[in-house]
């Protein structure tokens, strides 16, 4: 390397658009698809496992298994079912895989937190079940939930990265490239981005978290 | 208005029965209290009139109606509900707590709004100070106001109240007890009030039930009756062994034929006239004297009062005390 | 197919790998405790601290592993070292936040009446807060231990060997025995080991806390 640069800007503007931008953009599809179709699967699950208990141990120690498989072990296993070729596919099915422990879990904690007090004089003026779970346990839970989905995105945006190597595209793309030229810029681009991508989406889903707890937020600054 | 007919609860596992063939009328206006130890399966009652529990044998009648037949969220939007943990909506202002009922049952907005306000004012809450807080924003006290409040929302005749208030500390008790009491008296509901508490009860009740453990009812009667005669062991201990004075508590003093001020009795303690007799007593007590002077609300002496005419209404049976008043 | 990874597992090339898989993690954790648990008891002296390693390691947690480890190929080349250090900086975060949270929920009644009875700083750490803290810490490593495993499956990107190697090798060759015979082993050796820490934080929580410390690092 000697005296290479770390960052050769030129190499950045000459690519921005052709190559980053692109490589961005896919990113954040492949991730924002994957945490919205386990977040389909996730609420409910989450929903029926708080009310069928029996169901909860089995499911989370599923989910938790399925979380702990590293991520090109996946791909890899996948990849060797008939009809999951190389590309997105297997890239969205681990993704979403990933992230149901997190997303039922917060499900369930979430409704789980709101007081039984609560659920019960809602009962008793006459709240049906249904009535109950939408205006009552999901509003309430729904801060617990997007926390769920905070901590399952910034997850995905990582691993999303190691899915360019079974050509999902995406900032890892950047990545494996530099790897293979032995071009520092643009894995440091690549890494950067995905970094970045994650504390903005952090920062943005906790904003999100405070803003949906209006009743939570407002007692904190009176009281403070 | 509202018949138990011989209610039988038996939980499946459960030894004995929680609710062990239980009737009674609860009439229509009138607060009836629930009242007994724990685990003598007061709130289990109170919770089969509006079906959160349902009878394992026996029927409730409501107009004449077994509950049963009813539609039950129908029943239970038509029953006012205030539990003492009170399970205000977090996430909803105090006024569409308030509105919780109303909404189900499809009021216009301005109609909501408006009853929400109303009952802030009636639980002595400001509205414009209150009405868009959010629960965790206002003091127990106050969220117990907010629970009654969203209980009479629909102004349902029927309101069932579990110890609703039972979180608050002893003097914001005695207060939210007092202002209930003004509620009632405004709106005469038909209501049923389960407390541990036999002070609560002998204050807030037109009639009391006593239950024992394993959901009898030990007896039901007006709170004097029940002081003056209670009919086993059980209810003595349970209302207690000051029962004497506790029945001086359901007196006021300016309903005791009062005697003339005699010569100068100005260093005599001075008490109100809607005060009750046990605090009369505690100010003789207090100022060491055998004798009080009674003032009318407007701060005019009416007479008074002395320690041998308390005594005279401590033995008398409750009937005889209404007729010979303290006739010396 | 069967027959063949399992012919594959049973050769050199896999054994090879599956030793450097193992010497890599448990050296990263290793090395990833000597380094977080000083730092962690150090910065618990003072709130400030705790909390700036707390939000530091939170936004360290931010990096993608591959990127860690990709970032250490332009300043550290190729081979086990690049790779054992990307690992290390991957381990610490869990094990930090856990260990400093950990050691600051003390409840400071205790740590005070400790301080009454006469107890050192020192002895203070090791023999009140270390042990009380104890399950925190553990549920932090195991957090770190399950990522590490997971992680030196990406090591073979940087020539850092492992079992990742065989992964890449069958992906290149198109090769779904090969694919397999890295693949699943590493998920059974990640799953043991998510299990395995999960027994032992189980079996090293002091009876006395086993109720209600179920807390780990999300």
């Amino acid at each position: 390397m000697g005296d290479e640069p770390l960052i050769r800007w030129r190499w950045v503007r000459r690519n921005w658009s052709d190559e980053i931008l692109p490589a961005l953009g896919d990113h954040i599809v492949l991730c924002g698809i994957s945490v919205l179709i386990a977040l389909a699967i996730s609420i409910p699950i989450g929903i029926a496992i708080t009310r069928y208990r029996r169901a909860q141990t089995p499911v989370m120690f599923l989910t938790g298994l399925l979380y702990t498989i590293p991520s090109l072990s996946f791909f890899a296993i996948l990849i060797t079912f008939p009809g999951v070729k190389i590309g997105r596919t297997p890239a969205i099915i681990a993704l979403v895989a990933y992230s149901l422990l997190v997303l039922i879990r917060n499900t369930v904690v979430g409704i789980d937190s709101v007081p039984r007090e609560t659920i019960e004089a809602a009962r008793g003026m006459g709240l049906t079940s249904s009535q109950i779970l939408r205006q009552v346990e999901l509003p309430l839970a729904l801060p617990i939930i997007v926390a769920g989905i905070r901590i399952a995105t910034v997850s995905a945006i990582g691993i999303a990265t190691i899915a360019a190597y079974i050509n999902a595209g995406g900032l890892g793309t950047l990545i494996f490239r530099g790897i293979d030229r032995d071009f520092p810029t643009q894995i440091l681009i690549g890494a950067g981005l995905a970094t970045l991508l994650s504390v903005l989406v952090d920062f943005g889903l906790l904003a999100v978290e405070r803003w949906l707890r209006p009743w939570s937020r407002r007692a904190a600054a009176r009281a403070a | 208005m509202i018949g138990f007919r011989n209610v039988t609860k038996q939980y499946a596992g459960a030894a004995r029965p929680a609710v062990d063939n239980f009737s009674l009328e609860v009439y229509d206006g009138e607060i009836t209290i629930f009242v007994g130890p724990s685990g003598c399966g007061k709130t289990t009652c109170m919770k089969m009139v509006n079906r959160l529990i349902e009878p394992s044998s026996g029927e409730i009648l409501i107009n004449g109606k077994d509950n049963k037949s009813l539609n039950e969220t129908e029943l239970r939007r038509g029953i006012g509900y205030a539990i003492q943990q009170i399970g205000l909506f977090p996430h909803r202002t105090i006024a569409e707590n308030i509105s919780t009922v109303p909404r189900l049952l499809k009021w216009d907005k301005k109609r909501m709004r408006d009853r929400a306000d109303e009952l802030l004012e009636l639980v002595g809450l400001d509205p414009d100070t209150y009405r868009d807080r959010y629960p965790s924003e206002l003091s127990g006290g106050q969220q117990q106001r907010v629970g009654v409040a969203r209980a009479l929302a629909a102004d349902p005749p029927v309101m069932l109240m579990d110890e609703p208030f039972g979180a608050v500390d002893p003097i914001a008790r005695h207060r939210l007890q007092q202002q209930f009491l003004d509620i009632q008296a405004k709106v005469r509901k038909t209501i049923i009030f389960v407390t541990h508490d036999i002070d609560e009860a002998i204050l807030m009740g037109d009639r009391i039930a006593v239950l024992k453990e394993g959901g009898i009812l030990a007896q039901y009667d007006k709170p004097e009756k029940l002081l003056t005669e209670p009919n086993s062991e059980f209810v003595a201990n349970f209302v207690g062994a000051d029962r004497a004075i506790k029945r001086l508590a359901l007196t006021c003093v300016g309903d005791v034929q009062l005697e003339p001020v005699q010569g100068d009795g100005q260093q005599l303690p001075h008490v109100p006239e809607d005060e009750n007799l046990r605090d009369v007593l505690a100010a003789m007590l207090a100022g060491g004297t055998d004798r009080v002077i009674v003032l009318s609300c407007e701060g005019e002496v009416r007479g008074t009062v002395s320690e041998q005419t308390l005594r005279s209404l401590f033995r008398a049976p409750a009937a005889e005390r209404a007729a010979s008043g303290a006739v010396q | 197919m069967a027959e063949r990874i399992l012919e594959i597992i049973q050769g050199p090339i896999f054994s090879r790998a599956l030793a450097e898989h193992l010497r890599l993690s448990v050296a990263a954790l290793v090395v990833a405790v000597l380094i977080a648990l000083p730092l962690a008891a150090l910065v618990s002296q003072s709130p400030l601290g705790s909390l700036l390693a707390i939000n530091i390691s939170n936004i360290g947690r931010a990096v993608p592993s591959l990127a860690i480890l990709a970032l250490a190929l332009p300043f550290l080349g190729l081979g086990f070292r690049p790779a054992l250090l990307a690992l290390t900086l991957l381990a610490i975060p869990p094990i930090l936040i856990n260990a400093a949270i950990g050691l600051r929920e003390v409840p400071s009644s205790v740590v005070e009446s400790a301080r009454g009875m006469g107890m050192s700083g020192l002895q203070i750490l090791t023999r009140i807060r270390l042990p009380i803290a104890a399950p925190v810490i553990f549920a932090g490593l195991r957090t770190s231990a399950v990522q590490v495993v997971a992680s030196a499956t990406l090591a073979t990107f940087i020539g850092g060997g492992g079992l990742g190697g065989l992964i890449v090798r069958g992906l290149q060759r198109n090769s779904p025995e090969f694919q397999l015979a890295g693949a699943i082993p590493v998920a059974l050796l990640a799953m043991a080991t998510e299990l395995g820490f999960g027994g032992l934080q189980r079996a090293l929580t002091p009876k006395g806390l086993r109720v209600g410390s179920r807390s780990r690092a999300a």
